[in-house]
C-alpha cells in the first residue's frame, strides 16, 4: 500500500477516536493503535525506499490549496510520533484511568487524539498557512494535556508558562512564514535553496522552533511543564513534542538557504544546551524535573549534530557532516525511546508513592522490581553507555566531530569544544542517572511514602518493555536502522550521497552484541559463584556502625553537591537553614531549591519591570474628561510646535 | 577461528598480568619507606582467597549488587580487548573504537557507583558521588587527549592513533594522561588506596560492603583498569612505529613498568590532596591535554 491510503486511514482513525474517545475507551485505544500502525507503515514505506509521497488537492482550506508531502525526513519523525503515541495511549489506560480520574480521563483521550493528529499534520503539510494552523492546534492540544490535572495550582501555572512561551515561538513562526510567503509570493513550501535572499529568515525559524525544541536558554517552560504534566503526557511532550521543534529547525535549514553563521550558532547552542541542561538536571531533587532538564541536554546533543552538518554544508560539503546529521537523527529516535521509557518509569513511581521528591524515596526495587530494572536500563541508555542505543547515536555525532577536527578547516574550532562539552555532558548524564536510579530504587526507604508502593500493572509495564526493546534493538543492530536515517540525511541535502559515509556500523553492532554476550556471561558466572551455600545476609556493614537508619543515607543534594558547586554561578541555589539550638533542639531544617535561573533571574525581573512600566503608564488613563481634553490640547500644541519649527517637512 | 584464539589469548594475557601492577606499586612504596612490604604477587593471593570465600550481602541490596560488579568487570575486559598492544596491534579494530573504549570505562564506573548505592551506606554514597563527579573532568581530559592524537594521526582508530612520532606535544600529553591515570585509578594525590579513613576515600569507600567473589571481580577490574591506562599512556607517548617488533614490545613493557614505578614513587612522596583541590589538578590535566592538542595542531599545520 502506498503511504497515501495509510495516512488517510490513520487520520480517519484519529478523527473517529476523537469522536468516540470520551465514552468508549477500549474503542479509542484500538483506533489509536490502528492510526499508529498505519502512520508507522506509511513512514516505513517511505524510509525503506518507497519514494516520497506527495499529494495536492484543489480543496482550499483557508484559501490555500491543500498540499501534503511525506519525505524521508518527516517520515523519521512520523515513526517517533506513531510509536510513542501508541505507547503513551496504552500506558495511560492504567496510569490515568477512568476510575481514578473520571473527569479528566475522557478529556485526556480526546486531546491525545488531537495532539497526534496535529503532529502528523505538522509533519506532512507543505503549505505555510496550514503549517501554522497545525502548529497552533498542536500547541493547544499540548496545553490541555499538560493541564489535565487542573485542580493543582502548580499545574495551572506550568500550563500558562508553556502556553505563553509556546506563543512567543509561534509569533516568530508567523513572522517567518509570512515573510517567506512575502518573498516567494506563495505559501507553498518546498526546497528553495537557490533563493539566497531567504537566508536571514533562518534566525526567525531558529527562535520560533527553538522555543518548542527547548534548547538553552529557550527551555524556560520545559521543566515545569514536563514535571507537572501527567507522566504519559510528559513522555510524549519530552520524547516527541519537543522533537517537532527540532524537526522545524532541520526541515527549514534543509529547504531554505542558511546564513553562513548558522552552523556556528547552532553547534554553539547545542553544546551549551548539552552541558548546562545536564548541569541543571543533576542539581534537581524532583525526578521528573531531572528528566525534563535531561531533555534539554539531549536536544543539545541533537543540535550539535545539526550544527556540524550545517557547518559541513557551508565548508564544501564535507563528508563528516553526514555522520553528524545521521547521529542527530538517530538520536531523535533514541531520545524518544529512552526518555519515554524513563518518564513511564517515573510515572509508575509517582503512581505508587505519590511523591516526586527523590529524597523521600528509596528502596523501591523490592516493591517494583520491573520498574527498577527498566529504569536502570533507560538510565544506561540515556547516559550513552554501550551496548545500548544512546551510545550509537552519540558515537556517530562524535565521529562527525572528530572528522571535522581532523579536517583542520576553520569549522574544527567549533567541533573541538563541542566534542569536549559533549564528553562532559555524557559524564554528567551518567552521574545524574546514577543518582536518580539510586535515590529512587536503592538503599532503604527514606520516608513512609514508599510503604504502600506496588508494582505497576501490565498496561503500564507493556509499553515500558516495548520501549526498552527498542533501546536494545537500536543498540545491538544499528545497521538495520541506518538506511532509514541515511535516506533522511539525503532528503535534507540532496547533494549528499550517504553511500560514501564511513561509519563501520556493522562492526560496531557486532562489537556491541559481543559485549552484551560478555556481560550476560560474566553476570551469570558471578551470580552462580556468589549464590552458593556460603551466602549470608546481614545489615549494611557501614564501617561497623551498629545502628544505621534510613535517614543516614546519602541524599540527592549532596550527591550532586560537587558538580553543583562548580556551577554555583549558574544554578544560584536558594538555601534556607534553621540550625539546631540549645541542649534539646526542637526542629531544625535545611531546605535547598535550585531555581530555573533563566526564568526566575532574567525573564521574571524583566517581566516585572515591564508590568511596572505599564502600571505607571496606566495612571494616564483615569477617566477624568478635563485631563483628556488637556492631553488633546497639549498634543495639538506639540504638533503645532513641530510644524512651525520646521521639524516636519 | 584464529581471531577467536587471538582474542582469548590477549584477554588471558591482560587478565593474568593486571594484578601484578598494584604489587609492584606496593613494593616500590615499601622500598622507599625502607620496609620489606607485601610480596609482589600479593593481589593474586588475595584474589584467589576472595574467590573461594562466601558472600555477605546487605539486607538492603538488590540483585544489582552482584550484577553491577560483573558488568563492570566485563566492560573493563572488553576495553582490554580493544586496546592495541604495541607490535601485536589490536584484535578488534574499527573506526571510532577509541570512543567505545572510553564509554566502556564509563560503563564500568556507572556500575561501580550503582553497586555502591545499593547498600544505603552514607560512606558509599559519598564515594560514588565523588567518583562520578570527578569523572566529568577526567572524561574531558580523556577526550582532549584523544582529540590531540586524532589530530596528529588523522585517524579515529586506536591502532593508528597510538603510533605518533614523539614531539613536544608528547611531553604535555604524557603529563596530562598520567594525571588522568592517577585520578581514574584512585591513586594518590586524588585518593589513597591504603587509608582507613572512610571519609576521605573514593574507590575504597565505594566497595566497603562488597565481599567474596564480587569483591574479587572489583579488585581485579581495578587492576585491569590500571594496566589499561598505563598501556594507553605508554603507547600514546612512545613512537612505537619507528621501533623493531621486539624493541617495541620491550619498550611497551619497560614503559608500563616505569609508569607503575612512577605511581609508586608519587604515592610515597606526595600527600593526598584536599578534596577541594582535586578539581584544580584535574583541570590542569585537562589543560595539559588541550595544550598537547594545540601543539599537535601546529605541528600538522606546518
Amino acid at each position: 500500500m502506498t503511504p497515501g491510503p495509510l495516512l488517510l486511514l490513520a487520520s480517519a482513525a484519529l478523527i473517529t477516536s476523537l469522536a468516540v474517545g470520551a465514552w468508549w475507551s477500549r474503542m479509542w485505544l484500538a483506533l489509536i493503535a490502528t492510526a499508529a500502525s498505519a502512520g508507522l507503515g506509511a513512514a516505513l514505506r517511505v524510509l525503506l525506499g518507497g519514494g516520497d509521497w506527495e499529494w495536492r488537492s484543489g480543496f482550499l482550506p483557508g484559501g490555500e490549496p491543500l498540499h501534503l508531502r511525506l519525505d524521508s525526513l518527516s517520515a523519521v519523525f512520523l515513526v517517533l510520533v506513531s510509536v510513542a503515541g501508541a505507547a503513551g495511549a496504552v500506558y495511560a489506560r492504567e496510569y490515568w484511568s477512568e476510575r481514578q480520574y473520571p473527569a479528566s480521563a475522557p478529556r485526556g483521550r480526546a486531546w491525545w487524539s488531537v495532539l497526534l493528529l496535529s503532529m502528523g499534520l505538522v509533519l506532512t503539510v507543505s503549505n505555510g498557512l496550514h503549517f501554522l494552523i497545525a502548529w497552533e492546534i498542536f500547541a493547544i492540544a499540548g496545553y490541555f494535556l499538560v493541564t489535565l490535572d487542573n485542580q493543582r495550582s502548580a499545574v495551572r501555572s506550568a500550563g500558562w508558562l508553556y502556553l505563553a512561551a509556546s506563543h512567543a515561538g509561534t509569533m516568530c513562526l508567523f513572522a517567518f512564514f509570512a515573510s517567506l510567503a512575502g518573498r516567494t509570493g506563495s505559501w507553498d513550501l518546498g526546497p528553495m535553496r537557490e533563493q539566497t535572499n531567504l537566508a536571514p529568515l533562518f534566525w526567525l525559524a531558529l527562535f520560533g522552533f527553538g522555543v518548542k525544541a527547548g534548547f538553552f536558554p529557550l527551555h524556560i517552560w520545559l521543566p515545569s511543564a514536563h514535571a507537572n504534566a501527567p507522566s504519559h503526557v510528559s513522555a510524549i511532550m519530552s520524547g516527541v513534542a519537543i522533537k517537532m521543534g527540532v524537526y522545524g529547525i532541520i526541515r527549514f535549514s534543509g529547504w531554505l538557504p542558511v546564513p553562513p553563521a548558522a552552523g556556528w550558532v547552532v553547534i554553539g547552542l547545542g553544546a551549551a544546551s548539552a552541558l548546562l541542561g545536564i548541569t541543571f538536571a543533576l542539581a534537581q531533587n524532583d525526578f521528573k524535573r531531572l528528566l525534563a532538564y535531561c531533555s534539554v541536554e539531549n536536544v543539545g546533543v541533537i543540535l550539535i549534530g545539526v550544527g556540524a552538518a550545517l557547518l559541513a554544508v557551508t565548508h564544501g560539503d564535507a563528508v563528516w557532516g553526514r555522520l553528524a546529521l545521521a547521529g542527530a537523527l538517530l538520536h531523535v529516535w533514541n531520545h524518544g525511546a529512552f526518555k519515554s521509557l524513563l518518564f513511564f518509569g517515573a510515572g509508575s513511581v509517582l503512581h505508587a508513592t505519590g511523591t516526586r521528591e527523590m529524597s523521600r524515596l528509596g528502596g523501591l526495587w523490592r516493591a517494583m522490581p520491573w520498574t527498577a530494572g527498566l529504569f536502570a536500563l533507560g538510565s544506561l541508555a540515556v547516559a550513552g553507555l554501550p551496548p545500548l542505543n544512546g551510545f550509537v547515536s552519540e558515537w556517530l555525532v562524535y565521529l562527525g566531530l572528530f572528522d571535522a577536527v581532523a579536517s583542520k578547516e576553520p569549522s574544527a574550532w567549533a567541533a573541538l569544544p563541542a566534542a569536549v562539552m559533549l564528553a562532559m555532558a555524557g559524564a554528567m548524564a551518567m552521574a545524574g542517572f546514577a543518582k536518580a536510579g539510586a535515590m529512587i530504587f536503592l538503599g532503604a526507604p527514606r520516608t513512609a511514602a514508599t510503604e504502600h508502593a506496588h508494582e505497576c500493572g501490565n498496561w503500564m509495564l507493556g509499553p515500558m518493555l516495548a520501549l526498552a526493546g527498542v533501546c536494545v534493538a537500536i543498540g545491538l543492530a544499528p545497521v538495520l536502522f541506518w538506511p532509514a536515517v541515511a535516506r533522511a540525511v539525503e532528503a535534507w541535502h540532496p547533494a549528499w550521497n550517504t553511500a560514501e559515509t564511513t561509519a563501520p556500523l556493522v562492526t560496531l553492532g557486532t562489537a556491541q552484541v559481543m559485549l552484551a554476550i560478555l556481560f550476560l556471561a560474566a553476570v551469570a558466572w558471578l551470580w552462580r559463584k556468589a549464590h552458593t551455600d556460603n551466602l549470608r545476609r546481614g545489615p549494611t556493614w557501614d564501617c561497623g556502625y551498629a545502628m544505621p537508619t534510613a535517614r543516614m543515607q546519602y541524599t540527592s543534594a549532596p550527591f550532586a553537591g560537587i558538580t553543583s558547586g562548580w556551577f554555583h554561578w549558574l544554578l544560584l541555589p536558594e538555601r534556607k537553614m534553621r540550625k539546631p539550638r540549645g541542649l534539646f533542639p526542637e526542629d531544625s531544617l535545611r531546605l535547598e531549591r535550585v531555581p530555573e535561573t533563566v526564568l526566575e533571574r532574567i525573564i521574571g525581573p524583566v517581566g516585572t519591570a515591564i508590568m511596572l512600566a505599564s502600571t505607571t503608564a496606566r495612571r494616564l488613563q483615569h477617566g477624568r474628561l478635563q485631563f483628556y481634553i488637556l492631553y488633546v490640547v497639549a498634543g495639538w500644541f506639540a504638533l503645532e510646535f513641530l510644524v512651525l519649527s520646521g521639524g516636519a517637512r | 577461528m584464529t581471531t577467536i584464539c587471538d582474542l582469548i589469548l590477549r584477554l588471558a594475557w591482560s587478565l593474568l598480568l593486571a594484578p601484578l601492577l598494584p604489587g609492584i606499586i606496593n613494593k616500590v612504596k615499601a622500598w622507599v619507606a625502607c620496609r620489606r612490604g607485601p610480596p609482589v604477587l600479593q593481589l593474586y593471593y588475595d584474589l584467589a582467597k576472595l574467590w573461594n570465600k562466601g558472600v555477605v550481602l546487605s539486607t538492603l541490596a538488590s540483585p544489582g549488587f552482584v550484577i553491577a560488579p560483573a558488568v563492570a568487570w566485563a566492560a573493563l575486559a572488553g576495553a582490554a580487548l580493544l586496546m592495541p598492544l604495541g607490535p601485536l596491534g589490536s584484535a578488534v579494530s574499527f573506526r571510532g573504537d577509541v570512543l567505545l573504549l572510553i564509554y566502556l570505562l564509563a560503563l564500568a564506573r556507572f556500575c561501580t557507583a550503582w553497586a555502591a548505592m545499593e547498600t544505603g551506606s552514607a560512606f558509599e554514597g559519598m564515594g560514588s558521588a565523588r567518583e562520578v563527579s570527578y569523572a566529568v573532568l577526567t572524561e574531558a581530559a580523556m577526550i582532549a587527549a584523544v582529540l590531540s592524537l586524532s589530530v596528529q594521526t588523522d585517524s579515529v582508530t586506536l591502532v593508528t592513533m597510538l603510533t605518533p612520532s614523539a614531539g613536544p606535544g608528547a611531553v604535555l600529553l604524557a603529563a596530562g594522561l598520567f594525571t588522568v591515570l592517577l585520578a581514574e585509578n584512585c591513586r594518590v594525590p586524588f585518593d589513597d588506596p591504603n587509608t582507613h579513613l572512610e571519609l576521605t576515600m573514593i574507590h575504597e569507600a565505594m566497595i566497603l560492603d562488597h565481599s567474596g567473589p564480587p569483591l574479587a571481580a572489583i579488585l581485579h577490574g581495578a587492576s585491569l583498569k590500571l594496566l589499561l591506562f598505563s598501556v594507553l599512556l605508554v603507547q600514546a607517548v612512545l613512537p612505537m612505529k619507528e621501533m623493531s617488533q621486539l624493541g617495541a614490545a620491550g619498550a611497551l613493557a619497560a614503559g608500563v613498568l616505569t609508569v607503575t614505578v612512577g605511581v609508586g614513587l608519587i604515592e610515597s612522596l606526595l600527600a593526598r590532596l584536599a578534596f577541594r583541590r582535586v578539581p584544580l589538578l584535574l583541570t590542569t590535566a585537562f589543560l595539559l591535554c588541550v595544550f598537547a592538542l594545540l601543539v599537535a595542531w601546529k605541528e600538522v599545520a606546518k
